[in-house]
């Protein structure tokens, strides 16, 4: 028996150590680093064998061998990857001035046609182009969309811009939608996105770095901000975070996020995104630096501040008094869905004295039917919500739709019938429910934090919940995002930026930027007294 | 060197202070014992009483700029003796802590859920103090305001609240107190709310700009001090002469408030502001002594300690009194002999034994 | 530094697991009892505690679909030596604690009250659930019958007799007393606690609750009843009458003008003159408005107008007298006149008049001012019927 048991565990890591060894190997043979740190080649053959060598003969691969210039003495070969470029570009503004335009030059003035710059000065009828000389390049290229010409003789290769991007066009943003204000929003394409943002502020002062980020994905990042406004401290550092990730592939700016965090651990997003172009543009005047990444339309900014999540870019868009309700409206929204159930199980299991008699009984007698004590009841409801939220987005609309009928009305309306919730419960979750909507950009922690506080009023009533407020409290306020204290201007106080916080002050009140993203910049940013007035009668 | 880095400015100090001194409300009923309804004579007088020793101890913090009292007792006194000293001061605040966190105890033991233990509350609230402290001075310096006016929208709406059933006749007769029950109604105010405040001296260190702080200070006193005045009125005027037979005046008279039926059960209000006030200044005083334990042991820290010494003060407010009875008698009696020296006396000769020996003048030079 | 935030989490964490659930205490578990009744017992060292608690299953139903039969409350009564002890026993019937929080009205029987209530009210005021602002009544009859006695309109008795006692301002012929101002008239060293009387009223097959008068305690016993003339004479020296019907003689003593009470204010100051004489100064400010008259004479001219003030103003000095009268006769000063003088001569008060003050009491002199207006005569001019009376 023991004979047995060894034979399995060698056989085991034999097996193991044997799998390291493959995966190993196999890594090793994708991407032969011998042939990519060698320079172009003089002899045509053997180029054209090392890059479908490196690409691994991709059915993509198009490598269109030809001859060019005065008798066709010359031999080129165009290689792009057919699903990336553009081929009628090719055909007109690469192949044909080659192949036909070439063939009408005169035989001396096709003498250095192995000088590969000469041919995209004189010949090629395309804007963007330029010039290799390392294999690893040519490939970087190659894989960004660029069709590389390359010459029999030449130890340079030319990478054109070929590049067709899929793309969606500038449409309105789901998650942003408002009813007045711009419609557009930003796609999945960088280009466009800086494009957008270049068309807000037209201003020379607006620095676009790009990097690229990711071992195989090589995606592109932009750092935006505006020179004159924004904090170089603030830049650096982003600069620093950005450069300090190492990762395999950047697929959407949430990698990005998570790594530049002040506060990894902590529920609160430090860093606020958006795809609209004209709150980016706002965050920009500010002196905020946005983050782009090619690839989502959702860009990053930072820092970010707490009383961020309550304002919305339409706020500024329309008059001041319903702005300023609908912020009021949203932080009682907030706090109602995080706190919710919680006062609900502590009020009805701990403190059923505070309640008001006739309240009361009309509760309890909601409950009386109910099986299940209070926090298993508040716990259930919230978690065939959240379930029901989620079934609901991720399918169609259509079907979304029914879902949510099936979920609140039926089965809503089933559970109290039958004796499960009581109606009162319903109230409270559907309430909390819809008031987590109202809130988008801290949809994450308020669901954490109603969990959180359910679990405490659950254990310990009114004083569970209090404590958690003020643990809740003490984290708001020792976060900071970028250096900025992520609860100012409430914590530490700033009097004259509250007036964009708890209300939406009339714009031309607002004439400073926010002092707490400031270094020695001018913080006017509007003359003062604009104030509309009727013009004064001159005697 | 200082064990804390974080700075924090003059504005941050004064509602530091308010809330601080806000933070003992409901220790005015200890006074009520012996002033009744003229308790809010006494608490004037004990503003005026507490006004020049707590300059004392601003002044004192001024003379050594960026120290705190550890620091200032080791310059003043030498190693050894400075050290007895502010183990002096380590005592008090390690039993100042306990007993404030006993307050949370009582106060949801008797009035909110009475038959949940009492260590719970102490252990809970003990470990939420540590958590602010965790996060440091600044942290707890920049939600003072929010703590301060949370405080007094909530004691100004009580106010407006009961307005209606106030009887400003309850005040009289006035002088109808013994002179001693006077006084040793004054005592108790000035050493619970106002001279507590003697851990600000291991917080004045960690000011940007000291030699400003008196002003600040004394204006923090004043407008803590007013909302004292405020809840002495408030109880006498809505109590009558009930006042003195309840546990908890600040409890009973908002419990008065029914208007309409529907605004009634108010006293929850005063649950909350109570626990967020004794928070703040629990954190303040847990502050204060993890520092000082921190200064006096040479760490460069408070971290590591401060979860050990959390434990051993929940031990001891656990300990430290039987039932809330004992509580009041042994601050309104015992309190004189183990606080008073220290509270009124040992801050004003540090201050003069400085001056005498003319002591922080190389220091400064060196920070200059 | 982050380990500590994680130990801080973690222990907690481990705090709140540790004690699990504290003291909660389910909705359904709860007997919310929203009435007591104080009766005294056979045993004469014990007393019978009725509490309404609701029946929360029928409430709402009874009118409709419910069983007819079912109330929507129940009264669970049961004997002890004390209130609490009481309280306690009733769990054999309840099978859960009583909640008491919601306990609206305390109503001691006639002969408990009689006996003494110090020791049947402490547990009210000391009990952290009870409510200051629950009313206290004293019942006529059995404590127990009044809570039983089903309203038409209101589902629960307990709760109709909140409301009764809430609204007493439509006729000042009762006061609502709080516990807070039962307890704070006991200890005074002057002040005579009042509670308002309840009684059951046969009305055919129905029985109702009614409330009027007061009852008058000395220290802790009851010792007297004011009617409802009585209780507003008293009503009108301490400044709570809100509103209610004086009914006035013409000045032609040919009827009635009755006036409602709009506002009214009134304001005591004491004094002690130089040869000890205690003068009670009552300055009343009262404005009516005529609602109804008996006679046929046109009453709205103004000469006639100052006739019925000083009426109205004799009506209300009578009724203030004789609130003084009745409660002079067992000494028991229902005003708080010892309190005001207290207040004002606390020297005197203390060296002379603190030890009798009951004689003393009774030897009070007034100065009564009423400052009676009439402010409108409602909808009519005129009366119907002025032709007749040519």
């Amino acid at each position: 028996m023991f004979g047995y048991l060894t034979r399995k565990i060698n056989y085991y890591f034999l097996k193991a150590a044997n799998d390291k060894a493959n995966f190993r190997t196999n890594t090793g043979s994708a991407t032969p680093v011998s042939i990519i740190a060698e320079p172009i080649d003089k002899d045509l053959s053997k180029n054209i064998e090392n890059v479908k060598n490196v690409m691994s003969n991709s059915c993509d691969l198009a490598v269109h061998e030809f001859c060019f210039g005065y008798n066709r003495k010359h031999t080129g070969a165009l290689i792009y990857i057919s699903s990336l470029t553009d081929r009628g570009e090719i055909h007109k503004h690469v192949l044909n001035p080659l192949m036909y335009d070439s063939l009408m030059l005169k035989n001396n003035e096709t003498e250095n046609m192995f000088d590969i710059e000469d041919i995209g000065r004189s010949l090629l009828s395309i804007t963007e182009y330029s010039v290799i000389i390392q294999l690893k390049e040519l490939i970087e290229k190659l894989l960004s969309g660029s069709s590389i010409l390359l010459v029999h003789g030449s130890t340079k290769a030319l990478a054109i811009n070929t590049i067709k991007v899929e793309t969606r066009g500038v449409q309105e943003p789901d998650t942003e939608s408002v009813v007045r204000g711009p419609r557009e929003g930003f796609n999945e394409n960088i280009k466009t996105n800086i494009s957008l943002i270049r068309r807000k502020l037209k201003d020379p002062a607006l620095c676009i770095e790009e990097m690229t980020i990711g071992e195989l994905s090589n995606t592109k990042v932009a750092i935006v901000y505006l020179k004159t406004l924004a904090n170089p401290k603030i830049v650096d550092e982003v600069r620093k975070r950005l450069s300090r990730i190492k990762i395999d592939a950047i697929l959407e700016s949430g990698y990005i996020e998570e790594f530049i965090e002040d506060a990894p651990y902590s529920i609160f997003s430090t860093v606020s995104n958006s795809e609209k172009p004209d709150k980016v543009a706002s965050k920009l005047l500010e002196g905020r630096v946005a983050i782009l990444v090619d690839g989502t339309p959702f860009v990053l900014m930072v820092p970010m501040i707490f009383a961020e999540s309550f304002q919305s870019s339409e706020d500024y868009y329309s008059r001041p008094f319903l702005s300023s309700i609908l912020r009021i409206l949203r932080i009682i929204a907030f706090f109602l869905s995080i706190l919710g159930p919680a006062l609900y199980v502590a009020l009805t299991v701990f403190h059923q004295e505070l309640i008001p008699t006739q309240l009361l009984i009309s509760v309890a007698a909601g409950h009386e039917k109910v099986p299940f004590p209070a926090i298993l009841e508040a716990l259930l409801m919230l978690i065939v919500f959240d379930i029901l939220r989620e079934a609901g987005v991720r399918l169609p609309s259509a079907i979304g739709q029914t879902i949510s009928i099936v979920g609140a009305l039926v089965l809503g309306q089933a559970a109290v019938e039958a004796g499960l919730i009581s109606p009162i419960m319903v109230i409270v979750v559907a309430t909390t429910a819809i008031s987590s909507f109202a809130v988008t950009p801290q949809t994450d922690s308020s669901t954490v934090l109603r969990y959180f506080y359910l679990f405490l009023a659950g254990i310990a009533g009114g004083f569970g919940v209090m404590m958690g407020m003020l643990i809740t409290l003490m984290h708001l306020a020792s976060l900071r995002s970028f250096g900025v204290p992520y609860l100012w201007p409430v914590a530490p106080l700033n009097f004259s930026a509250l007036k964009d916080v708890f209300i939406r002050a009339p714009i031309w009140k607002m004439d400073k930027r926010p002092s707490a993203l400031k270094w020695d910049v001018d913080l006017q940013r509007q003359s003062r007294n604009l104030r509309p007035s009727p013009e004064k009668q001159e005697q | 060197m200082n064990v804390e880095r974080g700075k924090i400015n003059v504005t941050q100090l004064f509602f530091c202070v308010t809330g601080f001194v806000e933070g003992s409300v409901l220790l005015v009923n200890f006074a009520v014992d012996m002033t009744k309804s003229q308790t809010w004579m006494a608490v004037l007088a004990s503003i005026a009483v507490a006004i020049p020793v707590i300059y004392s101890y601003v002044a004192l913090a001024t003379r050594f700029p960026g120290l705190n009292v550890i620091q200032i007792n080791d310059i003043v006194y030498g190693p050894i003796l400075g050290k007895l000293i502010s183990l002096y001061y380590i005592f008090f605040f390690a039993l100042t802590f306990s007993f404030n966190n006993r307050d949370i105890g009582e106060l949801y033991k008797i009035f909110i859920m009475p038959d949940a233990p009492m260590i719970f509350f102490l252990a809970a609230f003990a470990v939420t103090c540590a958590y602010a402290v965790h996060k440091g001075l600044e942290p707890l310096a920049r939600v003072s305001h929010i703590i301060v006016a949370i405080s007094f929208t909530v004691m100004l709406l009580i106010f407006l609240l009961l307005i209606d059933i106030m009887d400003f006749s309850n005040f009289l007769p006035l002088f109808d107190v013994p002179l001693i029950s006077f006084i040793h109604s004054v005592h108790v105010i000035t050493a619970i709310p106002f001279c507590e405040s003697i851990a600000f001296l291991m917080i004045f260190g960690s000011l940007d700009k000291t030699e400003k702080a008196a002003k600040y200070v004394i204006w923090g006193l004043i407008s803590g001090g007013f909302i004292l005045l405020n809840v002495a009125v408030r109880n006498t005027a809505v109590l009558g002469n009930t006042v003195t037979i309840w546990t908890s005046t600040s409890f009973e008279s908002t419990r008065l408030i029914d208007i309409g039926t529907v605004l009634t059960r108010m006293d929850l209000w005063i649950g909350v502001i109570q626990t967020i006030l004794i928070f703040f200044k629990a954190s303040l005083l847990l502050y204060a002594l993890a520092t000082s334990v921190a200064q006096i042991l040479g760490l460069k820290s408070y971290l590591p300690i401060l979860l050990p010494l959390t434990a051993i003060e929940v031990i001891l407010s656990a300990t430290v009194y039987q039932s809330p009875v004992d509580h009041a008698m042994t601050t309104q009696n015992a309190g004189i002999f183990y606080s008073t020296p220290l509270l009124y006396f040992t801050p004003a000769i540090t201050l003069l034994i400085a001056v005498i020996r003319k002591l922080p003048k190389s220091k400064r030079r060196k920070r200059s | 530094m982050k380990n500590t935030a994680v130990k801080i989490a973690t222990i907690l964490l481990m705090i709140t697991l540790l004690f699990g659930c504290l003291d909660g205490r389910e909705l359904s578990e709860l007997e919310i009892v929203i009435g007591i009744g104080i009766d005294s017992a056979d045993d004469p060292d014990s007393i019978k505690l009725t509490a309404q608690v609701v029946n929360v299953s029928q409430l709402g139903l009874s009118g409709s679909g419910g069983d007819p039969d079912s109330k929507p409350y129940w009264n669970a009564a049961t004997t002890g030596t004390t209130i609490f002890e009481a309280i306690r026993q009733i769990t054999h019937k309840t099978g859960n604690r009583l909640f008491v929080p919601h306990c609206e009205v305390v109503i001691y029987s006639k002969d408990v009250a009689k006996q003494g209530l110090y020791k049947h009210l402490d547990f009210f005021l000391r009990a952290i659930e009870m409510r200051l602002t629950s009313f206290i009544l004293i019942a006529e009859g059995k404590a127990g019958e009044v809570l039983d006695a089903k309203p038409q309109t209101e589902e629960l008795p307990a709760v109709n007799i909140y409301n009764l006692v809430k609204s007493y301002g439509f006729t000042s012929h009762l006061y609502d007393v709080t516990l807070k101002e039962f307890s704070s008239r006991l200890i005074s060293e002057a002040t005579a606690p009042v509670a308002p009387l309840i009684k059951v009223v046969q009305e055919g097959e129905n029985k109702d609750v009614q409330v009027m008068g007061l009852a008058v305690f000395k220290e802790d016993k009851m010792i007297d009843e004011l009617n409802m003339d009585e209780t507003r004479g008293l009503l009108w020296v301490i400044n709570e009458v809100k509103s209610g019907v004086l009914i006035v003689p013409t000045p032609e003593e040919s009827g009635v003008a009755v006036f409602e009470i709009e506002t009214a204010k009134g304001k005591v100051k004491p004094e002690i003159t130089d040869d000890g004489k205690i003068i009670m100064h009552i300055d009343i400010k009262l404005q009516a408005n005529l609602s109804e008259q008996t006679t046929a004479e046109k009453l709205a001219r103004p000469e006639i107008f100052e006739k019925l003030q000083d009426n109205m103003s004799e009506v209300v000095v009578q009724e203030i007298m004789s609130a003084y009268e009745k409660s002079s006769k067992t000494g028991s000063d229902i005003f708080g006149f010892g309190d005001m003088i207290h207040k004002k001569y606390n020297k005197k008060w203390h060296e002379q008049l603190e030890e009798d003050w009951e004689e003393i009491y009774k030897t009070i002199e007034f100065d009564i001012k009423v400052d009676s207006k009439i402010t409108k005569t409602n909808l009519l001019k005129n009366p119907v019927t002025q032709k007749l009376g040519g």
